[in-house]
């Protein structure tokens, strides 16, 4: 899930615009990740460097990786290695914003790197995700402090790999979103050693898809669309306190989940309530734990 | 047990239609022709009596009443009723309770085609 926080750090600092945020998200499975970016990412070749060599290439005959060993940027061992490497989501995804020419490689060199001071990242967290570092990275973005803490980042956690598992990787974390216009709104009660109120609000165009891709079956009725968020959520709070319970002992049931609105949801008195936004390609999806 | 499986019936027992509307497609592809479905935990101990169905799967969080009442109700009129827990709540003390209350096997949602055929084939007998 660092691709889907990488995109949030690109919007953030005001990079890419959504539009073509979503069109690279769109774009990036389809990507074919080449040797300057993977090269610049591997800390081997700077992006002052790829560029020379690319425009070397416009000149000979010759592949990428070739030229870089004959100008001495490369070993051969070391175009083997980047050629066989992983080519983890956020790789594709810069990829696609070079491709689209909303990043140079220069830009990207920069922005990868920031984003992985910021978050304390390295390569081996790319192709091996961790819950530790996930969880940092995940109360960092959401600003998620005190008791607590532990609860709602796992939360995230297992929420945002279900999404990427059962409805689409094409999303991208947001800090803010308004909630009060959705017209979509379910919600389940987690209680016993922690209680909280969990949902899901979307307008109706994107509350159709999220049912769509998740019950793999087009869904126009809302009530049929609302049925299938509602077990989404059920099926994600399942996972989490699963999760909790093998983690820590403790137990949590879940309440049958219910369709609300989203200003009821909003109205929820709670100790503390974390927003979830999401940005997908099709539209904004947002889910809110209430600690009560 | 084996049983065949053209005259067997099967109740499934979720709140959500999405899922009952999964199962019976999957049901019907491994070949039953009698699937009958229960929306919340009451209506499911209601048509087990009615139906008396082969198999039972039963979600756990339903309104009305849990999976696991319903399951007791059900196991307390018919102790050989074989009944499959579908869900995605298999934290420990949901699975034991369910063990204890004498549900016979589990099911991990989303249900998969391949975990439940495999499931199947040790209830029931397939024509060749």
């Amino acid at each position: 899930m660092f691709t889907q926080f990488f995109g949030s750090f690109l919007l953030n600092r005001k990079i890419v615009s959504p539009a073509n945020l979503r069109v690279a998200l769109e774009k990036k499975d389809t990507t074919r990740v080449k040797l300057g970016v993977l090269a610049i990412n591997a800390g081997y070749m700077t992006a002052k460097q790829v560029d020379t060599v690319h425009k070397k290439q416009a000149t000979v005959d010759k592949r990428i990786g070739d030229i870089a060993v004959d100008m001495g940027y490369l070993t051969e061992a070391q175009v083997e290695e980047l050629l066989s490497s992983q080519k983890t989501g956020c790789l594709l995804l810069g990829q696609a914003l070079v491709d689209m020419g909303c990043l140079t490689n220069e830009e990207f060199e920069t922005v990868l790197n920031d984003y992985k001071k910021e978050n304390g990242l390295t390569d081996k967290d790319f192709s091996n995700e961790n819950n530790e570092k996930t969880e940092s990275v995940i109360s960092s973005f959401f600003a998620i402090e005190g008791e607590y803490k532990d609860y709602c980042s796992e939360y995230v956690n297992v929420l945002f790999k279900n999404l990427i598992r059962f409805v689409g990787d094409d999303f991208t974390p947001l800090q803010s979103a308004v909630t009060d216009s959705n017209d979509t709104a379910v919600i389940q009660e987690l209680c016993g050693d922690f209680n909280a109120v969990s949902a899901i609000t979307a307008d109706n165009k994107a509350a159709a898809v999220f049912a769509s891709r998740f019950a793999e079956e087009e869904i126009t009725d809302m009530d049929y669309a609302k049925d299938a968020i509602s077990e989404f959520l059920n099926l994600s709070n399942g996972l989490y306190n699963v999760n909790i319970s093998e983690t820590t002992g403790k137990e949590i049931g879940l309440n049958p989940q219910e369709t609300t609105t989203s200003s009821a949801v909003s109205g929820i008195k709670s100790k503390f309530t974390l927003t979830i936004p999401v940005e997908y390609t099709f539209g904004t999806v947002v889910f809110t734990l209430a600690v009560i | 047990m084996e049983k065949d499986l053209s005259k067997a019936k099967v109740l499934v027992c979720d709140d959500s239609m999405m899922v009952r509307n999964k199962m019976k497609k999957l049901l019907t592809a491994y070949g039953f022709t009698q699937i009958f479905e229960a929306n919340d935990g009451a209506q499911a101990v209601e048509k087990f009596a009615d139906i008396v169905p082969d198999v039972t799967f039963m979600d756990i969080v339903m309104p009305e009443l849990s999976g696991v009442e319903a399951l007791k109700l059900i196991k307390t009129n018919s102790p050989d009723a074989v009944v499959i827990m579908a869900t995605s709540v298999g934290t420990v003390g949901n699975l034991s309770e369910a063990i204890k209350l004498g549900a016979n096997d589990f099911l991990q949602k989303p249900v998969d085609e391949e975990q439940l055929y495999k499931l199947l084939d040790n209830y029931f007998k397939k024509e060749a």
